[in-house]
């Protein structure tokens, strides 16, 4: 019986169970292994998906009164502030209405040069829009939950973007959300092109300096980058479309001693606050299979007969 | 029965109530992240409060198996490793279960105290995994928790036991 409560029924005299102790080692012994298996073997995405629908409920109901304060928030936003948000998108898209002219005619021009070279067209990514619900609570990773899974099709791999960049990639696919890796998270990996220089690279998550930031790494010492240069996306992965901002340079450090310049970047994309986000299709659905490789003729031995 | 001097007689814990004050604890983590401070390492988390407050209380109801399944669920929700909350609050429920017995005959103030080591040891396992496992530090701010953790624990020890100290013969005089 708990200490100094009415309890009406006496504690079990004999059937107590098994031990804390015991109970402690199978219950310890049971977390290391789903522990192993999740991060060494990768197994448990499927028990992951079914304790997500169990949780889904009660995440909802714990959005109601976030939604709720959120559209209060805005309800009671000035009307001036409103105004300046419309007058900044109207500059913004004034300002891209010049290139967004130009696309066209240069998209048909590509594609007769294309055509002329006997090139293959370059591959289009199809997008679907999504809303980033909240940031994932784990404060070792950098990652974002966006309302499309499984019911949405969105596939495991998908770039994100947000309306200045890249932002990330679907990590974990869920039935009815989906985890997104920032570029910012420090296992997460991005390659990338100076468009000034041409050169490639890979770029990636860095939280050393500053809270959200990206490192280009294995960039020679004397390689030619200088703070300000524009990175975006190579194309050469399979998996991000070519062209698309990633992150601009912001400082670059050349050691006497080191192999390589430490470069640290600013990405582009809104990392702690995108709201509305778009999909990808990654391109690797759509690349055509690589050729079968050509049988290399074993050598004959010594002493077997030639045919 | 032997109690601490000038401590109430309680009514018996509705499990209905406790198990429902778990899931609160959990829908509370949830906004906090959802809706107030996002990824913040300093957040206090409510759930292992409520864990422990129902293993010294009543330990043949809550203890190292719920323990572990809310554990699992807060993995879940946080999308980092599996099993590193399940790990993190068994060992919390085991610390608590030894401790059950003794806890109870200090006052409140000082119960915080000797649960703060708990809340410690708890934040230091997840900790440890995921250095091992290659995260990345979440700041100075992960030292905060269990401070906050702690100073939770008077407040939990009033709400959670308000149904058991309503009065065993209500009247109108004393409706509750």
């Amino acid at each position: 019986m708990p200490l100094g409560t009415l309890d009406r029924d006496p504690p079990p005299f004999f059937r107590q169970g098994p031990s804390a102790l015991s109970k402690l080692a199978v219950c310890s012994a049971l977390a290391l292994f789903f522990m192993v298996a999740d991060a060494r073997f990768k197994v448990m995405q499927p028990l992951r998906v079914g304790l997500a629908a169990v949780l889904y409920p009660a995440q909802w109901l714990a959005m109601r009164p976030v939604l709720l304060a959120q559209g209060a928030a805005q309800y009671f936003s000035l009307l001036s502030s409103a105004q300046e948000a419309q007058v900044q998108a109207q500059m913004k898209r004034s300002e891209l209405s010049q290139r967004a002219n130009q696309v066209e005619q240069l998209s048909i021009e590509n594609e007769r040069l294309r055509k002329l070279l006997g090139l293959r067209d370059r591959l289009e990514a199809n997008a679907s829009s999504a809303q980033v619900i909240y940031d994932v609570a784990d404060p070792f990773t950098r990652k974002v939950v966006i309302d499309k899974g499984l019911a949405n099709q969105v596939v495991l791999g998908s770039p994100v973007l947000d309306e200045f960049g890249v932002l990330g990639q679907v990590t974990r696919v869920y039935p009815l959300v989906s985890e997104v890796t920032l570029i910012t998270d420090r296992d997460q990996a991005i390659p990338v092109l100076n468009t000034r220089t041409g050169a490639r690279g890979v770029a990636f998550g860095d939280m050393t300096t500053h809270a959200d930031a990206l490192e280009l790494r294995f960039m020679a010492a004397n390689a030619d980058v200088v703070a300000g240069d524009l990175l975006t996306t190579s194309g050469i992965d399979g998996i991000y479309p070519p062209g698309l901002a990633v992150a601009r340079v912001e400082k670059v450090e050349r050691r006497v001693d080191a192999v390589f310049a430490r470069i640290y970047c600013t990405p582009l994309a809104m990392v702690s606050g995108a709201a509305h986000v778009m999909v990808l299709e990654p391109l690797s659905t759509k690349i055509p299979d690589r050729p079968e490789p050509t049988p290399t003729p074993v050598p004959l031995k010594k002493g077997a007969q030639k045919s | 029965m032997i109690m601490r001097r000038g401590q109430q007689l309680l009514l018996p814990a509705n499990p209905v109530f406790i198990w429902g004050s778990l899931i609160g604890a959990l829908l509370l983590n949830m906004v906090q992240n959802m809706g107030l401070w996002g990824r913040a390492a300093w957040t206090p988390d409510v759930m292992v409060v409520v864990l422990v407050f129902w293993t010294v209380h009543q330990p043949l109801r809550v203890s190292i198996g719920a323990a572990f399944l809310f554990g699992l669920l807060m993995d879940v929700h946080q999308g980092g490793l599996l099993g590193q909350h399940a790990l993190a609050y068994t060992v919390l429920s085991f610390l608590a279960i030894t401790i059950h017995r003794r806890l109870l005959w200090f006052t409140v103030p000082s119960q915080a105290a000797q649960v703060f080591p708990l809340f410690l040891v708890a934040h230091a396992i997840e900790l440890i995994l995921r250095m091992l496992g290659g995260g990345s530090f979440p700041g100075l701010g992960i030292l905060v928790a269990p401070f906050a953790e702690a100073a939770l624990w008077p407040i939990a020890s009033i709400i959670l036991l308000v149904p058991q100290r309503r009065a065993p013969n209500p009247d109108e005089n004393r409706p509750l």
